[in-house]
Order: C-alpha cells, then sequence, then structure tokens
C-alpha cells in the first residue's frame, strides 16, 4: 500500500505541525500533548470544550478546532486513545472559571482515560465533565466497546454543545444539550474496504474484492453481517432503515441528515448516497431541515459511508446554524 | 506523617515495580493462555517508567507520591491495564490524603480505595475472574489479622499467604471481564493472569521486606 509517510511513528505529529502551520492565526499546536489548540484560547468566559479521540478520524477531531467548534483536540496515535498524561495536561491547560467538557466517543479505552483525566484534574479544583457520544444504532456491544459506539454523530454533537458554549451557557446547561443532541442522533455505516494504518502499512483487516462489512465501526471493527457488494440504493436501504426504526424517526419529524465519507469514497458517490437516502425519507415523511454531505469522520483511507439522522426541534436547529469556523474550508 | 511512613510505601512501590519489569515474560506467558498475552508486556513498561522517573517523583507526603506514581503508569501503559493499575495507585493516595500516620488500618483503607477504583473504573466485581477476586479477600485478611491484634510480620505473611490461596482459586471462575472473557469457559483451568501476577508481586515484596 503506497502511503505519504516518513517516519511512521511521526505520522501522527507530522500531520499536527503540518496542520499549524497552515492556519498559524487560528490554531496553536502544543507537541508535548499533540495539543491541538484555539490559537486565542483557553477564553475564560466560556467553557472550554474539548474532544479527545484517537487519530485517523481527520478532519475529527484536530481539524474541527475553532471558534464556535472545539476549543482543542487531544489525539492518540492512529485509532488509540490518547495518553493520559497527554488528557490530564490538556485538560489543566484548557481550564476556564467556566468549566471543561471533555467529549468522548463510547469506546473502552478513551473512556476510560478521560474518566481517569476527569477524576486527576476535578481533584485538583479544576471543574471538569465528561461526555460520551454513542449514536451508532449498528451492534450494542463490540470489541471495543460496552455499549454502543459513538461514531459520526458526534459531530452534531459537538456543533451544538460548542454554540452553546461560545452563547455563554454554563456547564450544566451545556452537558442538557449534548445529552440532549446525543439522545436524537442515530448513525450506521458500511465499508466497501479496509483501511491501512501508517505503522502497519497493511490492511487491518481482511475484505473480500465483493464483500462488504454491513454497520462496521470507525476502527473497521465488524458491524452487523458480511454482504456481497450490492447496488447504492439497496445499501442505502440497509443503513437507513436501523437508523429510522432505531429512534423511531417518524412521519412528520423534520431531521439533519448525513452522508459522511470514510475516507476513501469520493463525494460524487456520497452525493449519489444523500440523494437516494434525502428521496427515501420524503417518502416516509421525514423532511430534512439541514444536510452534510462530506467527510466528518473517517477511518484512514477506508472506502466507504455512514447515514447519521439527528431529529430536529427549535433549539437543536437554531445552535447547528451557529457560525463557526475551522481549518477545513474551501476559501 | 513520618518519614518512615513514606519510606514503607516507597519500598511497596519499589518492589512492586522491580518485579513487573523483572517478569515481564511470566506475566506476558500467564496471560496467554486465555488473554492477549500483553500483560507482562504492558505492566513492565509502566512500571519501568516509574523506575527510571523514580528520584523526580514529589515526596511532599504518602499521597502526593502515589498520585504521582498513577500519573506515570496510566501515561505508559497501554489498553485497559494502564486506567486501571493507574486507577488503583490514584484511589490509594486519595485514601492516603486523609490519614496522619501509614498504620495497618492506613493500609486497608488504602487498599480498599484501590479495589473500589478497580471495580468502579473496569465495572468489575468479584467473581469475574480478575485481579480483584485475589486482592478484595487478602484485604479482608488483613484485617481480621489486624483486629485480632497481630503482628505487623504476622499481617504481612497472611495477607500473601491469602492472595497466593485467592489467585489459584481463580482458576475455577469464569472470566466476565477484559479480553480474556472473549474465551468464555475456556478460561476455566487456569488461574486470573491479574491475580497470578499480584500474588507474584505480594509475595516478593514480603519476602524481601526490610
Amino acid at each position: 500500500m503506497k502511503k505519504f509517510v516518513n517516519d511512521p511513528q511521526q505520522f501522527v505529529p507530522d500531520m499536527l505541525e503540518g496542520l499549524a502551520l497552515a492556519n498559524p492565526d487560528t490554531l496553536k499546536y502544543v507537541p508535548e500533548y499533540n495539543l491541538i489548540m484555539r490559537a486565542d484560547g483557553p477564553d475564560r468566559n466560556k467553557v472550554s470544550i474539548v474532544q479527545g479521540s484517537g487519530s485517523g478520524h481527520e478532519p475529527a477531531h484536530v481539524m474541527i478546532v475553532g471558534k464556535g467548534m472545539l476549543d482543542a483536540a487531544c489525539p492518540g496515535d492512529v485509532f488509540a486513545a490518547p495518553p493520559l498524561d497527554y488528557v490530564y495536561e490538556t485538560t489543566k491547560l484548557m481550564a476556564s472559571p467556566k468549566g471543561v467538557l471533555l467529549l468522548v466517543n463510547n469506546y473502552t479505552g478513551d473512556k476510560m482515560v478521560f474518566d481517569m483525566a476527569q477524576e486527576m484534574s476535578s481533584a485538583e479544583g479544576i471543574e471538569v465533565k465528561t461526555l460520551f457520544i454513542n449514536d451508532d444504532v449498528s451492534v450494542e456491544d463490540s470489541t471495543y466497546t460496552i455499549g454502543r459506539r459513538g461514531v459520526a454523530g458526534n459531530f452534531f454533537v459537538i456543533k451544538a454543545v460548542a454554540a452553546a458554549a461560545e452563547r455563554g451557557a454554563d456547564l450544566d446547561e451545556v452537558i442538557r444539550i449534548g445529552e440532549k443532541v446525543n439522545s436524537v442522533t442515530r448513525t450506521m455505516g458500511v465499508a466497501l474496504t479496509a483501511c491501512t494504518p501508517p505503522a502497519k502499512g497493511s490492511p487491518l483487516f481482511e475484505l473480500g474484492e465483493d464483500e462488504i462489512e454491513m454497520g462496521v465501526g470507525i476502527h473497521g471493527e465488524p458491524g452487523r453481517r458480511r454482504a456481497k457488494m450490492m447496488g447504492a440504493n439497496e445499501i442505502v436501504e440497509e443503513l437507513l432503515g436501523p437508523v429510522v426504526r432505531d429512534l423511531p424517526f417518524r412521519d412528520g419529524d423534520r431531521v439533519a441528515l448525513m452522508v459522511n465519507g470514510l475516507g476513501g469514497t469520493p463525494i460524487s458517490e456520497l452525493y449519489l448516497l444523500y440523494g437516494q437516502a434525502h428521496k427515501r425519507l420524503a417518502e416516509q415523511g421525514i423532511s430534512v431541515g439541514r444536510s452534510y454531505v462530506g467527510e466528518y469522520c473517517t477511518s484512514l483511507d477506508m472506502a466507504g459511508a455512514s447515514i447519521t439522522l439527528v431529529k430536529l426541534d427549535d433549539e437543536i436547529e437554531s445552535l447547528l446554524m451557529d457560525p463557526a469556523e475551522i481549518p477545513i474550508r474551501v476559501f | 506523617m513520618s518519614s518512615t511512613d513514606l519510606a514503607d510505601v516507597e519500598f511497596v512501590v519499589r518492589s512492586l515495580a522491580q518485579t513487573a519489569v523483572d517478569k515481564e515474560e511470566a506475566f506476558g506467558d500467564l496471560d496467554a493462555v486465555v488473554g492477549d498475552g500483553d500483560l507482562g508486556y504492558s505492566l513492565a513498561r509502566g512500571f519501568e517508567k516509574v523506575l527510571a522517573d523514580w528520584d523526580s517523583f514529589k515526596r511532599d507526603d504518602v499521597s502526593t507520591f502515589l498520585q504521582q506514581i498513577a500519573l506515570a503508569i496510566s501515561s505508559r501503559i497501554g489498553g485497559t491495564s494502564g486506567p486501571l493499575w493507574g486507577t488503583a495507585f490514584l484511589r490509594a493516595s486519595a485514601a492516603a490524603k486523609t490519614l496522619d500516620t501509614i498504620d495497618g488500618a492506613a493500609v486497608v483503607s488504602m487498599l480498599r480505595g484501590a479495589t473500589d477504583g478497580i471495580k468502579a473504573r473496569g465495572n468489575a466485581d468479584l467473581g469475574d475472574k480478575t485481579l480483584l477476586d485475589a486482592l478484595i479477600p487478602a484485604t479482608d485478611e488483613l484485617e481480621r489479622q489486624l483486629a485480632a491484634g497481630a503482628s505487623p510480620v504476622q499481617c504481612r505473611a497472611a495477607f500473601a499467604a491469602k492472595t497466593r490461596e485467592c489467585a489459584d482459586a481463580t482458576s475455577a471462575l469464569e472470566a466476565r471481564r477484559g479480553r480474556a472473557s472473549y474465551s468464555g469457559a475456556r478460561s476455566i483451568g487456569s488461574p486470573d493472569a491479574g491475580a497470578a501476577a499480584v500474588a507474584i508481586i505480594v509475595e516478593r515484596m514480603v519476602a524481601d521486606w526490610p
């Protein structure tokens, strides 16, 4: 597998350095802790919003740091939870009198590290809470989780809590909003190919030329079933069905619809999936209030996609519409 | 808090760390039976860091010292072992914060803090075939010995013997937590690697006690 890589061990630091050099006015890179933070942060007048996770899911989460989104992202190595001292130091650096919220997708390794960092920094007088995101309907427990996994739907939780924090909400209110958005967000994904971690240099798992993994996790973990390749509309049906039925989303609901690319699928194909998902929702009386098509939470170079629905109400929609500025930009 | 208290705690941590490093291969073999074989490697990397940083730890009091150990091992041990062992030290540190002297009762309360922390962080309890199945009964035994007026030497010997007895007895249990739980019923017949490792650590600690 051909990759742009020098020393594989330096893959994450090299990426972060490039990210910081490309965004000198808005981002600050703290190499000691793999930390990417807002250049003007921490803002003492708002709750600091921090997300931690393994790397390999870019733009999540280092490339969604910016005004109206994350105040900092604390990444580990590719697909590995960040080390405790990094999370602990990040929490202390981001401490604000209004508190710190640590957002974590529900994976056992990450959960343990962030719970512990929360405990340690609380003991030092920092007001800090954790919030776990678990939007993946595919499986209940998995290789790396107790309970459901957190995947691309975490974008909506981040967007909403960050907007609330910018508006001046206190920590309890920010958490209320985060829990609310998480509770109405559902996702399911599919892999067309495996992904290749830079340090490994070969695919992480075996997936036959004519096979797909339905309900795949964002590290390539098994989902519901290994299926034969099928038409795009059939794939949409198999992803959208479980998502709609899970909440359930009903006739008359207004939703945000996200088609997220897993890293190796062209945006043209994502729009093709979007079109079908949008039409199928309309047939069920579910209207799309906001649409999101592109890469939000990837699995390195995996070909595949996930579909996320968020049930909108005035509060959530208004928070999603607030302005934000991140390094992922066209202009 | 006397300097003797801190010296005793330092001995315990140093002995534990040295055993974890020396027994890397043996602990790995224990874990390879039904787990994924990384216990020896994980503990050795974490406690290697403790030994390397030994002189730099703050020693204001027992609590501060243990908190530094928690941070050092959790930062270096990957997977779930790091946060679990780190939490044990962190909760022992929290228990020590309110104590004036490290006597037998204090040791019991620090051990309780540690085992409660592992329970909470790992979502595990007695009978799940984890190191808790050795450490909790051994702590109970220590408490009994103290109540019966046993000497420090007797207490240590009883603690080590109980740890060993209960670690061996985990062979009869089916793993319900951790990577070994993927093996389900296959895990019956072999002791839990974590519990067996704790027994080896405690036996050496007690044998070497100054």
